[in-house]
């Protein structure tokens, strides 16, 4: 500071502060308010958490900062950002600029794209050392190749001359985080960091982003919709819903004393992977509002259970807990919300079967399914010169009116033998049996029969509703093709018994939000009581509150209908929820299968026990004491997996072996034997072992 | 690198045989040019004659061969007209046809380019509106109207020549080749400022040049190195079509300005029905075009990472 | 107060031209069980409606091609002369009560001319698009869909028709089948159809992995049913709008063609022959309407084809135009 003026400049209380920032965007639809009086700080060496779902405005916040929110449309009635107390957005233009990528640095949801694919990986970290230092452009070149190096990328000298299509997601991120870097900001800006990446690479990224935290005193800002996350990384957190912030304070305080009505309501919808006996789930009902059509009054009222005329009233403000506390909320009912929370929550329905589910007869059996992708190349004559091994012998059953969950990262094959175990992808080889009846051997006419039992219900419910059908038409297509009687009440009851109204029938998917898509998807698949239905991710395209909703429901229709799950996921948290049995797959074959509570209370195979580890739990006290496996590296390509067991590239376990030991996992594949004398709980590995990853 | 360019080598090659080959036959089915037709009446010995002499005589395939194997060679035949070595004229006619591309498309990029990328980023600006009515007025435009507004008004004025002239008055190529490239240029360049303008806007939208804001650069770098490069690619590419077009001949602008080139060539072939010129004109506008959109499919291969290295 | 004109009386008509070519939409294959499309104020044609309307210049494109089309369809009934009825004692007649735009260099009546050319236009213009529609939607289909051996060869088929520049291509093809107005179409066909295929391929090629075709499999539809129901809906917008887009190409094309003298019969009054006829009066005092005649109708024609295409693109893709 320069300048000795007699109103002197108060010392900086934060190292960054946001103050009663709005940020509206003028629409057709009218004015919508992304971010409407928000106010925060981070200090160095901090982390502050800001959560909220789609559309709160957490991200658009941040974003102002580095001037990268294009107005027109947006528009700033009101607020302040002081970087060390200077004010950032009364500087000029060319001022600003200045500070971007030097004092605060971004880093975004999807290294995919946000990298430029037509330049050197390397370059582009150059080009940020070069905007912000004098320096030259070999020496600039040099640093790029440190940073890549600090970052943990391998043989960086060559990665800096490769282009960004020849990194791996995780690389990309690295990457990514490296240009951050760059010039030592002193704010970074993580938006969504992990949210594209499989969970043992986000525990990569994480631990990275703490390490380099650490060593250079860094504020973060952690921009995530994932509790988890949060629980294990931030130092504080602020709740965001509708542009508003609803609730802050320590990362203890809002897990265990939330005082917002909506922050409780986002606790309850979450399922947890270390609950024994899984809760029931409570659901935020409804939807999030509108942005050009904000309820009156606090934005949360019509979801809210404890809603009173004074919610509806005003806008609360925020206060503090007990006076003089940094924990405030923004609730008009805090203590009805303190009191709820602590009460115990119910636990799930008990299924009230005559027979344990162990005991049932299976109702489908696959045995070493096998899929392969050929791999063609040619212009005129295509020749196959490999093959991609994506499913690769999957033995597996599942008792009637249970669920099975199969579990892996990206690329693992799962979603593969789903569709191979349904014939929507021809089997290379292998016999599916559903009730008794091999469908593998089924004629297209006689598969079309048998579709009316084995059903599917998508990942994405914005891709899986052809939009130029109406709901009507989506659903009565299928009794149309598989042969059934659509009466006047068909659509309106099978509508019904998804939860939602019989007027939707007539309206077109984009009319719906992403869990009344994933509904009519679901209403579609259980259309003429199919016994099987295949559930490829269906949540995981959901919001929080959202996925709780749609969970109860698969839950509720099993037991009215009896029907039997295979259900595909990467969460394991919601696979400790929803299933019965749970099978891991890495890279086309399964390396562990057992049921729920004792794979993930006692996981014998290091690769599930790496995933388990590496999936945070919202529980800020369990986090604290939690051991992270990190492993190393990205999943191999299945076009040429390592030989032996597959794993052995990646597993921490084979480091600690002998070199005769070693010689064993790369030379002889393991195949799947009894975990300690416990037929129903299966591994694919010569030395497993238990090893305690939950708690 | 060196595969892909092979590969795309053996497609040109195959695409140029099954090009000419279907020239070859609808030439075939133009008849026999040396029977009787109307008030023209042949002697059929002379008709005969004539027939064994331009080898019309030979069977159908025997005659594409005969007719490959000249052309590899550079022997196009000789015309029905003067009897004057048809690759004498091609020969004649092709530096001025080159020239007239060249500057052509140069013209194309300059103007397309500058106002694509002013109307991208100054979008709703009424630059923006001025570019996007200019340029589809201009493409609403037939080619033969606009060059014959500029050979009535403008040709003959300053620098540029009158049309038509005397054959001895000596003009250098580049004020003869001025008007013409003009007039092709901008129909072309309001088709590339339009590609343009799309391209620049969808590339705005792009979470790396978001990243590249992040980063603290100008706008100037923002626009001109990061979003310039990857929203050239589709401009690339039709600026190859384009250019494909243009070596192959403007038949209609060069026979405004009779400008000699193929296409004025081609389009007083037509008046006279001189089928060896005809069929010259076309395999050489067919192999130029085939050539140097292979040759663009190789340069957009090295604007493009992605490609290059697959 | 407003007075109903021309372009604003018709937003209705105006709406419902739009919607039908734009979106031939499920409805129309569904049968019974459909909602009525445009009966509702929401789904999802509705919005690129609303949006086409409000887009000041596609709204005057409309009008221009509603007109033409209505004077293609009733021109001979409604004008004053028979086209093509020459006249030699009375040539190159200025515009008058008796004769609107003059006659021409044989006398014959130029406006009858110009609302002949209008006929011809629109006619070669649709039948052109409508056969490459119908050519390129199929092989695109097809390549995209099957894949493999049949995708190879379809791709080097449009690779050797691509390979003629596009003129020189029709000049071979209408010497080959001759002249005509009928050789005029098959040239310009055989030379438009390949970018619609490499459209529709490029299409169908992505819809071809997505959820809904998919979903539509695991209810048992069958590859027909999918590629008719589910994914050439889907994929035809883009195809539609390139193929409008065209019109104006082609009537520009086959003016050309007529400039060089190739194609329809010298006697006929086509827009480009008019076009070459009277570029010798260009400069003659009071006698340049003759040119300019044909001229403006080939422009304005054209540009109410890119007018309305534009909008058609504008309004399916709103992130193009920022409509958010």
């Amino acid at each position: 500071m320069a300048r000795h003026d007699k109103a002197a400049v108060p010392q900086p209380a934060h190292l960054l502060e946001v103050q009663d920032l709005r940020v509206h965007f003028q629409t057709g639809g009218g004015v919508v308010k992304a971010v409407d009086g928000v106010s925060w700080h981070v200090d160095a060496g901090e982390t502050l958490a800001i959560v909220g779902e789609s559309g709160s405005g957490k991200s658009v916040s941040a974003m102002t900062l580095l001037g990268l929110v294009p107005s027109p449309p947006a528009t700033f009635p009101s607020g302040r950002v002081l970087l060390e107390g200077r004010s950032l957005l009364d500087m000029p233009e060319q001022q600003q600029r200045r500070l971007r990528g030097k004092d605060i640095a971004m880093i975004f949801q999807d290294p995919l794209t946000a990298l430029n694919p037509v330049f050197r990986v390397g370059e582009q970290i150059a080009e940020m050392i070069r905007v912000h230092q004098d320096v030259g452009k070999m020496a600039a070149k040099k640093r790029a190749v440190e940073l890549l190096d600090e970052v943990g990328i391998p043989d960086p000298r060559l990665r800096a001359t490769q282009y960004p299509h020849e990194f791996s997601g995780g690389m990309r991120q690295r990457a990514m985080i490296a240009m951050a870097l760059a010039n030592d900001p002193k704010v970074l800006i993580a938006d969504e960091p992990t949210t594209a990446l499989d969970v043992t690479v986000q525990a990569q990224i994480m631990s990275l982003l703490e390490k380099l935290q650490a060593e250079r005193d860094t504020a973060i800002v952690l921009i995530t919709h994932d509790l988890g996350l949060v629980a294990a990384h931030a130092d504080r957190i602020m709740v965001m819903y509708a542009g508003r912030v609803v609730e802050e304070g320590a990362n203890d305080e809002i897990f265990t004393a939330p005082r917002h009505a909506y922050t409780h309501g986002l606790l309850s919808s979450l399922t947890r992977m270390d609950h024994a006996r899984p809760e029931k789930l409570e659901p935020i009902p409804g939807q999030p509002p509108n942005l050009a059509r904000v309820p009156r009054g606090c934005a949360f009222h019509p979801r809210c259970p404890f809603a009173t005329d004074a919610c509806r009233a005003e806008v609360p403000l925020l206060v503090p807990t007990i006076p003089g506390s940094a924990h405030r909320h923004a609730c008009v009912h805090p203590d009805e919300v303190a009191v709820a929370h602590d009460r115990p929550r119910e636990p799930a329905p008990v299924v009230t079967a005559d027979t344990p589910v162990d005991e049932r007869a299976p109702m489908l059996e696959v045995h070493d399914l096998v899929k392969h992708f050929p791999i063609k190349v040619g212009t005129f004559v295509k020749r196959t010169v490999g093959e991609v091994k994506a499913v690769d012998g999957v033995t597996l059953d599942i008792t009637e009116g249970s669920t099975l969950s199969l579990v892996g990262e990206s690329g693992c094959g799962k979603s593969t033998a789903a569709r191979a175990i349904l014939r929507l992808h021809e089997p290379t080889s292998g016999t599916v049996e559903l009730g008794g009846r091999d469908v593998t051997g089924l004629s297209q006419s006689q598969l079309r029969a048998a579709r009316r039992d084995m059903q599917i219900v998508f990942q994405d419910p914005y891709a899986s509703l052809n939009p130029r059908m109406t709901v009507r038409q989506i659903l009565s297509e299928k009794y149309e093709l598989l042969g059934g009687q659509v009466t006047a009440s068909t659509i309106p009851d099978l509508l019904e018994t998804v939860g939602l109204a019989p007027e939707y029938a007539d309206r077109y998917p984009h009319e719906f939000s992403g869990g009344q898509r994933q509904r009519v998807g679901i209403a579609r698949a259980i259309a003429l009581n199919p016994k099987f239905v295949v559930l490829d991710e269906p949540v995981s395209a959901l919001d929080v509150s959202i996925q709780a909703q749609v969970l109860n429901l698969l839950e509720d229709l099993q037991q009215e209908f009896g029907l039997t799950y295979l259900f595909i996921a990467h969460d394991l948290s919601v696979v400790r929820h929803i299933s019965d049995r749970v099978a891991v797959m890495y890279l086309g074959g399964i390396v562990e299968i057992a049921d729920r509570d004792a794979l993930f209370e006692r996981p014998h195979h290091p690769y599930t026990q790496a995933l388990i580890s590496a999936v945070p739990i919202p529980d800020p006290a369990v986090e604290r004491s939690r051991e992270r496996i990190v492993l190393t590296g990205d999943v191999p390509n299945p076009a040429n997996p390592p030989s032996g067991c597959r794993f052995r590239t990646r597993c921490w376990k084979h480091l600690q072996l002998s070199d005769d030991d070693k010689r064993r996992c790369i030379e002889e594949p393991p195949t799947l034997q009894p975990a300690s004398g416990d037929d129903r709980h299966q591994v694919s590995c010569h030395f497993a072992g238990e090893r305690e990853v939950l708690r | 690198m060196a595969r892909f360019i092979t590969r795309r080598l053996v497609q040109a090659v195959l695409v140029i045989l099954a090009a000419t080959f279907l020239i070859f036959l609808a030439t075939f089915a133009l008849g026999d040019p040396f029977a009787s037709s109307g008030e023209k009446a042949v002697p059929p010995d002379i008709a005969q004659a004539n027939r064994e002499k331009f080898g019309l005589d030979k069977p159908l395939p025997l005659q594409y061969l005969i007719y490959v194997g000249n052309m590899v060679r550079g022997d196009f035949g000789i015309d029905y007209d003067q009897h004057r070595p048809v690759s004498q004229l091609l020969e004649a006619a092709v530096p001025n046809t080159v020239r007239l591309a060249i500057v052509a498309i140069i013209i194309d990029i300059l103007i397309g380019v500058i106002a694509g990328v002013i109307a991208a980023v100054k979008r709703y600006s009424f630059w923006d509106v001025l570019v996007t009515v200019i340029a589809t007025l201009a493409i609403g435009i037939p080619v033969f109207v606009i060059g014959v507004v500029l050979v009535a008004n403008v040709s003959g004025w300053g620098p540029f020549p009158s049309v038509p002239r005397s054959f001895t008055v000596q003009v250098p190529w580049y004020q003869e080749v001025l008007l013409p490239a003009f007039t092709l240029a901008i129909i072309d360049a309001a088709f590339i400022a339009r590609l343009m303008r799309g391209s620049m806007l969808e590339v705005l939208r792009a979470d790396y040049i978001r990243t590249a804001r992040a980063k603290g650069l100008s706008e100037r770098t923002v626009i001109g190195k990061h979003a310039m490069r990857n929203s050239m690619i589709p401009v690339v590419t039709y600026v190859g079509v384009s250019l494909g077009v243009l070596f192959g001949g403007a038949i209609i602008t060069e026979t405004i300005f009779q400008y000699n080139g193929v296409g004025y060539l081609l389009s007083r072939a037509i008046v006279n029905s001189n089928a060896p010129i005809i069929i010259a004109v076309v395999v050489f506008s067919v192999v130029a075009y085939v050539l140097i959109s292979m040759l663009v499919d190789i340069l957009y291969a090295f604007l493009d990472p992605r490609i290059r290295l697959s | 107060m407003t007075t109903p004109t021309s372009a604003g009386g018709s937003p209705a008509d105006a709406d419902a031209t739009g919607s039908a070519m734009v979106l031939p939409g499920p409805d129309a294959a569904a049968g019974g069980t459909a909602v009525p499309l445009g009966s509702r104020g929401s789904g999802q044609f509705a919005d690129i409606r609303r949006r086409f309307v409000r887009n000041r210049l596609a709204m005057v494109g409309l009008a221009i091609v509603t007109v033409l089309i209505v004077l293609a369809i009733i021109g001979p009934y409604v004008t004053p002369y028979n086209a093509f009825e020459q006249n030699l004692a009375n040539t190159l007649q200025p515009p008058s009560a008796d004769h609107w735009f003059g006659t021409d260099v044989l006398g014959r009546d130029l406006f009858s001319g110009i609302v002949y050319g209008c006929r011809l236009a629109i006619l070669v213009g649709l039948l052109t698009v409508a056969f490459s529609l119908l050519i390129g939607l199929t092989l695109g289909a097809v390549a995209g869909f099957k894949g493999g051996a049949w995708d190879g060869i379809i791709a080097r088929f449009i690779d050797v028709f691509l390979a003629f520049p596009p003129l020189v291509g029709a000049i071979v093809i209408v010497r080959a089948v001759g002249g005509g107005v009928t050789p005029v179409i098959v040239a310009l066909v055989a030379l438009g159809w390949m970018t619609t295929a490499r459209l529709t391929r490029g299409q169908v090629l992505a819809l071809r992995e997505a959820e809904y075709v998919e979903a539509a499999r695991s209810i048992g539809a069958d590859n027909r049913r999918i590629v008719m129901r589910h994914v050439l809906p889907n994929a035809i917008a883009p195809v539609l709008v390139y193929a409008f887009t065209n019109i104006g190409v082609v009537i520009v094309a086959m003016a050309s063609l007529s400039y060089l003298g190739i194609g329809v019969p010298p006697d006929v009054p086509e827009w480009g022959r008019l076009i070459s006829q009277a570029t010798p009066f260009l400069r003659v005092e009071g006698k340049a309407h003759l040119w300019l005649a044909p001229a403006l109708a080939i422009a304005i024609t054209t540009l109410g084809f890119a007018f309305v295409a534009d909008g058609m693109r504008d309004s399916l893709d709103p992130k193009l135009r920022g409509g958010n």
